[in-house]
């Protein structure tokens, strides 16, 4: 009977951990369908970005931010995220406004939130300015 | 040479002890966080930032349903009413409520009553118009809300093996008062799983 050197052995090993790893990377993966043509006409805004963290700008990205207006005169701004990994993350998001003048308003729904994208997954994100005055944005991201 | 090796040995056990006991005496350190932020203490209740991010879901469903374009007047008058707290937890429910109530004057769409509801304000304000209406002699003229507020806060619980579950929905109702209708309603929920025994989750 011929035996298999340790060699062969210990690589098929470490191929087979590999082959689970790989595979239990992509088992939260999203598929997602959708109309081809969609119907929907967002009012996407140019977006400035800052990025200081590069790591987490390279899981998570903005792929767009739209804005329109509810209850007469508060502004809403929702933003479309991306997760880049192919496994599950998490990261923390915040939403602040700012005044006509420039200045910071204290909002009560300025919270940090925590989001949980599956693995490749395109997920929204909102908010609506509990101020008339608001009339700028800044979301800001973090680990 | 076997009294050196005794005193080292004894030398030894003394940084050891002194060490340990060091160690005990650690000072308690207390440092200031973001109520509202990711760095506070998570468990399995409700803790601050569940709070904020509750009223915040709540608050951006009643302003993007469009609810209070139909207001008879601006501001629309809105007496909260009562909230009512099913879950194990020992709250006070002004945690959630205040954050709407100061989010929605700050609108400037509402204003809130307080000489109709339940709590301390309210008999405060109604002890007031009151004692304005034996002093002025005249009956004091008090704004009949157009809309009531009505919360509520529910805890379910769910257990498989060392995991635990817990689910808190926090309802909420808009009310027309000459209607009676429900104008707007909204269910928002957290889920939180707690492994082990301990209470903290992660």
């Amino acid at each position: 009977m011929k035996t298999i050197p340790q060699s062969i052995r210990l690589a098929g090993g470490v191929l087979a951990i590999g082959v689970v790893l790989f595979a239990s990377g992509c088992a939260s993966n999203v598929n997602s369908y959708e109309r081809a043509e969609s119907q929907a006409a967002p009012n996407v805004i140019a977006d400035k970005r800052v990025i200081t963290d590069n790591t987490l700008a390279g899981t998570v990205r903005v792929v767009s931010i739209n804005q329109g207006t509810v209850s007469g005169n508060l502004l809403k701004i929702q933003a479309t995220v991306e997760n880049l990994r192919n496994s599950t993350r998490s990261v923390n998001y915040k939403f602040e406004w700012i005044g006509e003048d420039g200045m910071a308003l204290d909002s009560a729904n300025e919270t940090w939130k925590t989001l949980t994208l599956q693995g490749r997954e395109t997920t929204t994100i909102s908010t609506v300015a509990v101020s008339p005055r608001a009339v700028d944005f800044r979301l800001k991201f973090r680990e | 040479m076997k009294h050196t090796v005794t005193s080292r040995l004894l030398g030894l056990l003394a940084v050891g002890a002194m060490l340990t006991f060091s160690g005990c005496e650690t000072a308690t350190e207390t440092r200031t966080v973001d109520a509202k932020g990711p760095q506070a203490i998570n468990t399995s209740a409700i803790n601050s930032q569940d709070w904020a991010n509750a009223a915040d879901q709540l608050l951006n469903s009643l302003l993007s349903s469009n609810a209070l374009n139909n207001a008879p007047h601006t501001p629309a008058i809105l007496a909260v009413d009562r909230v009512i707290n099913n879950t194990q937890l020992m709250v006070d429910t002004d945690l959630l409520i205040k954050k709407i109530r100061v989010a929605l004057t700050n609108t400037g769409k509402i204003a809130i009553t307080n000489t109709m509801g339940l709590g301390e304000r309210a008999v405060v304000a109604s002890e007031a118009a009151e004692l304005d209406e034996m002093q002025s002699g005249k009956k004091a003229k008090i704004l009949v809300p157009d809309y009531t507020l009505y919360a509520k806060l529910i805890q379910q619980t769910d257990k498989n093996g060392k995991i635990a579950q817990n689910t808190y929905s926090f309802q909420m109702s808009l009310v027309a008062v000459k209607t009676g209708l429900t104008v707007w309603e909204e269910e928002k929920q957290i889920a939180k799983q707690t492994k082990g025994a301990g209470a903290i989750g992660w």
